[in-house]
């Protein structure tokens, strides 16, 4: 075997040659490929990464673990991350899914943490196959959420070409943890046990993390195509209790789970991190398989399987409740002093590598910042495009799109009440959950626009940042972490490395503004197929305490002759990169949100609260101010309806206009000036409309055009002309 | 001609059956000894061919493009002549 | 009252159901699947989720577990309530506790959403409850199809075991208000003192949630509701 064969570079290869002070055998270079693969090491995308903010008062953990760890309040933590799924769902989209589901599940449970919601962000493409893939992942992240028992709470998909042959499946799962219940992979102790739980060991999956999501798809990875991993949420159900009730003793000394490249990089980080080494006994590990090789157990990715550690003395107290959960395990090694991965079967020693060098020295990629900022001070022009007339079937073309429609076709398919925390579920562009025995609850958001950053990605990671930060400060609750899921093609192009650098560059500048720490993520890169690549893709997470879960900031209005205002955070009502520009023009560029402004407008949000009796507050988001109205008013008892007036010399941009910081108000009259008053200086608040008592859409725009409520019902229900 | 055809489908060998495991489970503790299950699907077709040849090559199409999804499964064609 | 709760290998509705009984006042006990005796229990549930994986059938796998033998004794002794929830419910009819099957949804798909339902008719035991009565609650479930052998449904009505039909707002049903294809848009059905329904009340226990019918059903249920 040679380097090539795993996915190394020479220079990767001679670094190894001189760490180790010898040729690695083939079960080491083997160890080596996955590790030092773009999915395991980050290689390419560390550095840029580094510019992320990591520091806030919330948090307990940043990236580097499982999964980020921040406070709610003095009882209770949240541990929460997104992660892809891309190309082992666009192999198998039922499967790809369902163990992307149950990944990011294992991440959270092995913080200590009992999961209470899942989020996903889905990219599909346009082409004939995309609607058998998004048909595919939606099934499958169903089946292992539903079965599993953890709701599907919020989430968000968008189509494009460019996600064809790489359909994106972005997947956040959030969890809850007893402030002393937290655990990480720091604490492996020498002279502990590496206990193995879970499902038994197949030739599943090999080398698809280092292989299939770190190099580009094409004919030649046809032959490469492993024995696809099944997600089994009955074992991923057992195994989750059986951790967590193992956790609870807190005789557990760390936990990690096995994901990529398996118990390599599962053994290999939690050496690493607790600074100790570890003797496996490859004889030990339960096999489903005859006769597997150390090659194919090391790096098996069969699923629903978690490495505990722990001490001989507190191992009596732990195994009759993985017995009781009935979840296969065994004893397969022991933590020792000496830094030392050594693998061995039968006796004979296989491999024996510093968890130093395999895990902490693979090169990365320098960052660019000269390129940050040259992308900071290039801002692209903006469209001039400027319809002159509003045509009501535009309008409802662009209601009635696949980026606008109603999403109720795909999220009735996941259970999102169970647990019976819900308070807002996925009809609103946030969820809102209560919290057992705390007054306080979460806020979850998860978005990210791809085509924001398709044109300009500094700007696409702006938008992204801003828009959750902003949907939360509508609610006023305090952002408590962000995590960022990162799509991108091959980095090795330097289009795509610049695209990579614009966009996080972009989350990095906008969480700096908004003082809003990111606690871990995910980067998914090579999402590219005979040369095509996707658009630079963030999805961004948010988690945040909100105040009075029980009684959420309404999103639309409740009776006649409410005002509806609407914030602008000012500039220019450009229709760059809106879903009406995608329908009737060419996709431009993003217009830049202006984030000083923009956060002005948060913090009147946020005291919005406190100041003023009731009122209901609305993101503007896809489809702009038209596609918001009709949301709001859909929302609304059927009795009730709006009108709303534009500036006829104007009235396309402003009702599709997507520039972000944009949100309608829905307010008693009497209150509206206190609102005026709290927004400040130089945001402007515009009173639009007011709702009516006759359940229709009626827009002014020098003349009156009205829109039946059944006619957009059906229209955003079942998409335009259906 | 009219031929009845049968499609068995089955998991490929290395592939994980989590539903064969419970099922031998529960069979276990019922008291049968059960060394392995596995769960297949059958698909019972009826349609009209030339001959034996043609109604033995639409079913394996049929097969291939959709009764058998082939990144995890693999396919039996039982042909019963008319 | 002592409400037991059964927890079948893959039950995931188990800590939702125990909070629900706990917040009408009940004391609940958590039994596990491999109980032999329900001695102490007053009222017995059988929860919903996942059990085994709903690998095989729903329910198929639990219906034979070893808690399911004093279940089907106690029963035959006429002395102790039984309610299933979802997966209960297809656990029940899988042992033959209750009439008829549950099958996969007409869509083929998976379904969560609210549904409004009529009561039929009133199950043995029941209080606070009268034909005619709309809930709101939500159903969550792949296979939730009522179905029974041809001729079955007629003397089902007769005897009063259809107690739960989806409706509209209005308690009028018809097709456009049958969410899953159940035959005659049952939602559940009894058999003396064993009920079964698809819909979670569990779920709907404060109007914050979506719904606080539940919480009307089950004090029903467990023979403290009141008009």
């Amino acid at each position: 075997m040679n380097f090539r064969d795993v996915g190394l570079t020479q220079e990767e290869f001679e670094i190894i040659q001189s760490q180790l002070g010898r040729n690695p055998n083939d079960l080491e270079l083997g160890l080596f490929g996955v590790l030092w693969s773009e999915h395991c090491s980050y290689k390419s995308s560390k550095s840029l990464l580094s510019w992320l903010p990591h520091e806030g008062r919330a948090v307990v953990q940043g990236p580097g673990e499982n999964a980020g760890v921040v406070a709610l309040n003095d009882r209770l933590h949240v541990a929460f991350k997104v992660e892809s799924h891309n190309h082992p769902s666009y192999v198998e989209p039922v499967q790809g899914a369902a163990t992307g589901v149950g990944g990011i599940l294992r991440d959270i449970i092995a913080m200590g943490a009992r999961p209470v919601a899942l989020a996903d962000s889905l990219r599909f493409g346009t082409d004939n196959s995309a609607a058998i893939i998004q048909n595919g992942v939606v099934e499958g992240i169903g089946r292992y959420g539903n079965a599993i028992g953890i709701p599907t709470v919020t989430g968000e998909v968008a189509y494009s070409s460019v996600y064809d042959k790489n359909p994106l499946v972005n997947v956040m799962a959030v969890g809850l943890l007893p402030l002393d219940r937290g655990v990480n992979a720091q604490g492996a102790r020498p002279g502990s046990y590496l206990v193995l739980l879970g499902q038994p060991t197949g030739r599943d999956g090999i080398h698809g993390a280092s292989l299939l999501a770190s190099q580009d798809f094409g004919d030649a990875t046809e032959h490469m195509r492993p024995t696809v991993q099944v997600g089994d949420p009955f074992m991923g159900k057992m195994l989750m209790e059986a951790t967590l009730a193992a956790i609870a003793t807190h005789k557990l000394d760390a936990v990690q789970d096995l994901g990529a490249a398996g118990l390599t990089s599962s053994v290999a980080e939690l050496c690493y991190r607790s600074g100790v080494g570890a003797t496996i006994r490859l004889e030990e590990v339960p096999c489903r398989e005859q006769g597997m090789t150390p090659y194919e157990i090391m790096l098996s990715e069969t699923q629903e399987r978690m490495l505990l550690v722990v001490s001989p003395d507190n191992w009596p107290g732990i195994e009759p409740i993985v017995q009781h959960w009935e979840v296969p395990y065994s004893v397969i090694g022991e933590i020792m002093d000496e830094p030392h991965l050594v693998i061995t079967m039968r006796g004979d020693i296989h491999a024996m590598v510093p968890p130093e060098i395999l895990a902490g020295s693979c090169p990365s990629r320098p960052a660019r910042s000269e390129w940050a900022n040259e992308i900071r001070q290039n801002v692209p022009h903006l469209t001039s495009f400027r319809p002159l007339t509003f045509d009501p079937e535009q309008a409802l073309a662009v209601l009635g799109s696949v980026d606008c429609r109603s999403r109720h076709r795909i999220f009735e398919r996941y259970d999102s009440m169970i647990l019976a925390n819900t308070v807002w579920g996925p009809l609103h562009d946030l969820a809102i959950l209560r919290t057992k025995g705390s007054k306080e609850g979460l806020a979850i958001a998860l978005s990210g626009p791809g085509r924001y950053a398709a044109r300009d990605p500094y700007s696409g990671g702006l938008a992204a940042v801003s828009r959750v930060v902003g949907l939360l400060a509508a609610q006023g609750a305090d952002v408590l972490g962000l995590t960022d899921g990162i799509n991108a093609g091959n980095p090795d192009k330097e289009r795509v490395f610049r695209e990579l650098t614009g966009l996080i560059a972009g989350v990095a500048d906008a969480c700096n503004i908004f003082a809003v720490p990111v606690t871990g993520g995910n980067v998914s890169l090579h999402n590219e197929t005979e040369g095509d690549s996707i658009w630079p893709t963030v999805v961004i997470g948010a988690v945040g305490r909100h105040h009075h879960p029980l009684e959420p900031v309404p999103d639309s209005p409740w009776q006649e002759g409410m005002d509806i205002v609407r914030i602008y955070p000012g500039g220019d009502w450009s229709l760059g990169a809106s879903v009406f520009e995608l329908l009737f023009s060419q996709l431009s560029a993003y217009p830049r949100p202006d984030l000083e402004r923009i956060r002005r407008v948060y913090q009147a949000l946020d005291e919005a609260w406190n100041k003023i009796p009731s009122y209901g507050v609305r993101m503007i988001g896809a489809g702009g101010l038209f596609v918001a109205a009709t949301k709001a008013l859909l929302a609304m008892p059927a009795s009730l309806g709006m009108e709303i007036s534009v500036s006829p010399d104007d009235a396309v941009r402003q009702l599709f206009s997507e520039v972000s910081g944009q949100f309608l108000i829905f307010c008693d009259p009497q209150a509206t000036p206190r609102l005026m008053e709290l927004l400040g200086p130089g945001i402007a608040g515009e009173i639009i409309g007011s709702v009516t008592p006759d359940s229709n859409l009626v827009i002014r725009a020098g003349r009156a055009h009205r829109f039946e409520r059944t006619k957009l019902d059906r229209t955003f229900r079942f998409g335009y002309g259906g | 001609m009219t031929y009845d055809v049968v499609v068995n489908v089955s998991l490929k060998e290395a592939v994980l059956d989590p539903a064969g495991q419970q099922v031998a489970r529960v069979l276990h503790n019922m008291g049968y000894a059960m060394e392995d299950v596995r769960i297949g699907k059958q698909i019972k077709l009826r349609f009209q061919a030339a001959d034996l040849t043609e109604a033995k090559e639409n079913a394996r199409q049929m097969a291939e493009k959709l009764l058998a999804n082939p990144v995890l499964e693999t396919y039996e064609i039982l042909v019963t002549e008319p | 009252m002592k409400v037991g709760v059964i927890i079948f290998p893959g039950s995931n509705c188990d800590r939702d159901t125990i909070e629900a009984v706990e917040r009408l006042g009940m004391e609940a006990i958590p039994l596990w699947y491999t109980r032999k005796s329900l001695t102490g229990i007053d009222r017995l549930i059988l929860p919903g989720g996942f059990s085994y994986g709903d690998y095989l059938r729903s329910g198929a796998l639990a219906a034979q577990a070893p808690i399911m033998e004093a279940v089907e004794q106690a029963v035959s002794r006429q002395e102790l309530p039984v309610l299933g929830i979802c997966n209960g419910f297809q656990i029940l009819c899988e042992r033959g506790l209750l009439p008829g099957a549950l099958r996969p949804n007409s869509s083929g798909e998976f379904r969560c959403t609210w549904e409004y339902m009529r009561i039929t008719s009133v199950p043995r035991g029941f209080a606070g409850l009268k034909e005619g009565d709309v809930l709101r609650l939500p159903i969550a479930h792949h296979e939730g199809a009522y179905a029974v052998q041809p001729g079955q449904l007629q003397s089902l009505f007769e005897n009063h075991q259809i107690f739960l039909q989806y409706s509209d707002e209005t308690g009028s049903v018809h097709a456009l208000t049958n969410p899953n294809g159940a035959v005659a848009n049952v939602a559940g059905i009894s058999q003396g003192l064993v009920v079964g329904l698809m819909p979670h009340p569990e779920r709907a226990m404060a109007s914050y949630l979506g719904s606080s019918d539940g919480q009307r059903f089950l004090k029903a249920w467990l023979g403290e509701g009141s008009q």
